[in-house]
């Protein structure tokens, strides 16, 4: 179930809110508990039974490492706890993709299996990791209800497509959490903006993205378009989806940590990874980099925990060889900015800084999308024209033409100049006034989009 | 204050939709869209283990909104006048006129429609017959030059490398001739809400077929137009917006009124002009020669030439051929979307006929010959 459908906005939204308002406090997490089983069994009747196996391992190692806690049992329990989640991840998402290659050095080829991949494993399966390391090192306590541990697992609203909630952050608001009008209101309106961000500017620009990449009329400026638009198109997505996964959360009483941060206004990579999917790079920094010893070891070590974290980043996002691409492209500029292009960044232009970062961010976009090393090639060759491309075409100019307003508006939705101007003093009684009204308009614009159309895939649930 | 608004506010709206939604009666159809909306699933272990359930309630919940013609509209307003997107659905508005994008040109497809035709010609057609093919513009053709539209000279163009080169002609049977209609053509002469052209502004096109099909000339003749009434065609439902209807005429003469149309799917003989499916087709212009059918013959009574023509056509057909009779004792309607074209001779015999290919660009650009 996507949360910008008709079935999620309108049947089974009020339902759950009904039901977990109505029922006593004691009972609330029971009712979010089955509407978290209820939401993935829409999607995934079958993988339901893998989620729930997993929150069951995920309980007993939690108690086992909790029982044997600073002896080598523990430590031995833990591995053991991630080497079965990291396998059920490996067996789900990147079984195919291993037999793949290794079928390309055999002469007797072995077959591939018939698995679909469980939406959102990649995300829970993080989220209980991070639960059994923060047992293990005594972070936090070991969670001794399995109804409350498989609630927080299962969450709905950050189940399928994150953000990575760790056990950490929300262990306190499982046992105790206020339910306010404010906080209600302010998560309905995080939702809105959410919905908004995806239905009304990333699926639309997802259509010229589709559109795009089905043209044979390929021109200078078209690639630009298709640059462009993808760019905008995965930012309004995913950072939508967050949003809504925050605002839901509220809605429930939970507060969730911040995921975007507005990336397209970072003035170097490393900013940009500041800034974007905050909950995965801040889990890879903690459970793998600075494990890994981070920083504080050799240089070449260090060099290579960079390339260990950024290839894994890429292959988190799917089994395939353009993310493992992407991932190492985002390794090497860190490694090219902390040996020596940071201290420059710091001493340019904001303009030329901005632009660096959003001309790599755009290439990396196209890599992303690639499904082939030829077509990642043709798209980026394409921005300068390699092929003998035409600057324009008619195609690329009526399609700039009908594009150019959702453009501009993701353009300038990506940076706070709009949040500013809300939040200034000058305008803030109107907005106050006027923002009822707007959000109401926002909902019935977006579901007006979800009744008319078709196109509405959230691209982060393939992770 | 504020909070509690949007807090309620939002509350109160998601609850009446949910109710609303509840207590609304399903439809079976939509008369805007010209399609059955989707039913409430059916619930087994086998559906809802497999998902299937899932995915038909998703298409349900979209399918029977509460005022969901009405939210269409709205989006389709905002789509056009604040996102200023050229196209909505790739439909648009302009002028009061509604058009579909159908760019790009699908040169595989094409080529694909074009032998189909080939394999009819090559299978069928004989060296006593006249052959000829023409191809129908879509309406955006019209437009100026800064819209997407398809140019029927590259169509034709690919028709041509495919239907007349020498290698792949049979022995001894003549070219197919190309028929060029497009200068008989303007916008005018179609519908503003619907793809087809209008049956009383295409008599040019009769007379651009007839001189190059060396028949009568029927440019002075007469007929009766009798206007039916409001015609909301095709686009309109699709678009979603508030557009002024056209009105759907025909034209008569005795050669029409005395001529009947044997149906060979339904074994039935009718008139030329279906005035039940005007009162009962959701799609009015169905009025003319039934619709969407596989295989017609008319006879034309008031005619013994012994000339037969067998046109092979999409719905554009339909309209054209009662003005075709005069020249006729009798057409053959052939419609290569709903008939193989493997099966031909069980119904029609292949002799002297004249022969005429008459497509729209817009199936001529997707694979929906048989």
């Amino acid at each position: 179930m996507v949360f910008s459908s008709i079935t999620f906005l309108f049947y089974f939204l009020p339902i759950v809110l009904g039901v977990y308002y109505i029922v006593p406090k004691k009972c609330k997490n029971i009712v979010l508990l089955i509407a978290s089983f209820a939401f993935y069994f829409f999607g995934e009747p079958t993988y339901v039974l893998l989620m729930a196996f997993s929150i069951i391992i995920t309980y007993i190692f939690g108690l086992l490492i909790d029982k044997y806690q600073k002896t080598e049992k523990a430590k031995i329990f833990l591995a053991l706890a991630c080497i079965i989640s990291i396998g059920l991840l490996v067996y789900f998402k990147y079984a195919n993709f291993i037999i793949e290659n290794i079928n390309l050095w055999l002469k007797h080829k072995v077959d591939f299996i018939n698995v679909v991949l469980p939406i959102g494993i990649s995300f829970y399966t993080f989220q209980m990791l991070s639960y059994l390391v923060d047992v293990y090192k005594g972070n936090t306590k070991v969670q001794k209800n399995i109804l409350k541990l498989a609630m927080y697992v299962s969450l709905f609203p950050q189940l399928i497509a994150g953000p990575i909630v760790r056990y950490t952050t929300i262990q306190d608001q499982i046992e105790n959490r206020t339910h306010t009008m404010e906080k209600f209101a302010l998560g309905v309106r995080r939702f809105i903006i959410g919905l908004s961000k995806k239905v009304l500017i990333a699926n639309v620009l997802g259509e010229l993205v589709t559109t795009f990449l089905a043209s044979n009329e390929m021109s200078i400026l078209y690639y630009w378009l298709y640059a462009i638009s993808a760019m905008l198109q995965i930012y309004f997505d995913f950072s939508g989806y967050s949003d809504m996964a925050i605002g839901l959360g509220k809605m429930f009483g939970f507060e969730f940590l911040e995921n975007f941060n507005y990336p397209y206004i970072a003035k170097s990579i490393t900013d940009f990874w500041r800034r974007w999917h905050i909950s995965l790079s801040s889990w890879f920094r903690d459970y793998v980099y600075i494990p890994l010893g981070g920083n504080r070891t050799t240089k070449i070590k260090w060099l290579r925990n960079i390339m260990i974290v950024w290839l894994l980043t890429g292959l988190w996002h799917g089994a395939a060889w353009n993310f493992i691409i992407w991932g190492l492209y985002f390794g090497i500029l860190l490694i090219i900015e902390k040996l020596f292009l940071g201290k420059y960044l710091e001493k340019l232009p904001k303009t030329f800084s901005h632009l660096y970062v959003l001309i790599l961010v755009m290439i990396s976009f196209i890599i992303f999308n690639g499904e082939s090393t030829s077509m990642i090639l043709q798209n980026i060759g394409g921005l300068v024209g390699f092929g003998k491309v035409p600057l324009i075409l008619p195609e690329s100019v009526y399609y700039l033409k009908s594009y150019f307003i959702v453009i501009v508006i993701g353009m300038i939705g990506a940076t706070p100049i709009l949040k500013n101007i809300a939040t200034s003093k000058k305008v803030e009684k109107i907005a106050n006034v006027l923002e009822p009204i707007f959000l109401v308009c926002l909902l019935v614009i977006c579901t007006s989009y979800i009744v008319d159309g078709s196109f509405n895939p959230f691209l982060y649930f393939r992770f | 204050m504020k909070n509690k608004i949007i807090a309620i506010g939002f509350i109160v709206i998601l609850f009446v939709c949910f109710a609303l939604n509840i207590i609304k009666k399903d439809e079976e159809i939509s008369t805007s869209e010209r399609r059955k909306l989707a039913k409430f699933p059916s619930i087994t272990l086998e559906n809802v283990v497999k998902g299937k359930t899932s995915e038909e309630f998703d298409k349900y919940t979209v399918d029977q909104f509460i005022l969901r013609d009405s939210f269409r509209s709205i989006k389709s307003f905002w789509s056009n006048y604040v996102f200023r997107k050229k196209d909505n659905n790739g439909l648009f508005l302009k002028d009061n006129r509604i058009y579909k994008i159908e760019y790009p040109l699908n040169k595989e497809y094409v080529k694909k429609s074009a032998e189909k035709i080939k394999n009819v010609y090559e299978k069928y057609l004989n060296e006593n017959m006249n052959i000829y093919y023409s191809i129908i513009p879509d309406k955006n053709y019209y437009l100026e030059s800064d819209y997407l539209k398809i140019d029927v000279k590259d169509i034709q163009k690919l028709m041509e490398e495919t239907l007349n080169q020498g290698t792949l002609q049979k022995a001894g049977l003549p070219q197919m001739e190309y028929i060029d209609i497009t200068n008989a053509l303007t916008l005018e002469d179609y519908y503003k809400t619907d793809l087809h052209w209008k049956q009383e502004n295409i008599k040019k096109v009769v007379n651009t077929l007839e001189n190059k099909m060396n028949l009568k000339d029927t440019s002075s003749l007469n007929y009766e137009i009798q206007e039916l009434g409001n015609f909301y065609g095709t686009y309109y439902g699709q678009l979603g917006r508030n557009v002024p209807p056209d009105k759907i005429n025909i034209l008569n003469n005795s050669v029409i009124e005395n001529a009947t149309c044997y149906n060979y799917e339904t074994n039935k003989t009718e008139n030329i002009y279906d005035m039940k499916k005007w009162q009962t087709s959701s799609d009015k212009y169905d009025v003319y020669l039934s619709g969407a059918v596989p295989l017609i013959t008319i006879e034309n009574k008031s005619n013994q030439n012994g000339k037969e023509l067998l046109l092979f056509r999409d719905s554009f057909g339909s309209s054209i051929a009662p003005l075709l009779l005069e020249n006729y004792q009798k057409i053959t309607l052939i419609d290569l979307r709903y008939v193989s074209s493997t099966i031909l001779s069980n119904y029609i015999d292949f002799e002297n006929q004249d022969v005429l290919f008459l497509y729209s660009t817009l199936v001529l650009n997707q694979n929906v010959l048989r």
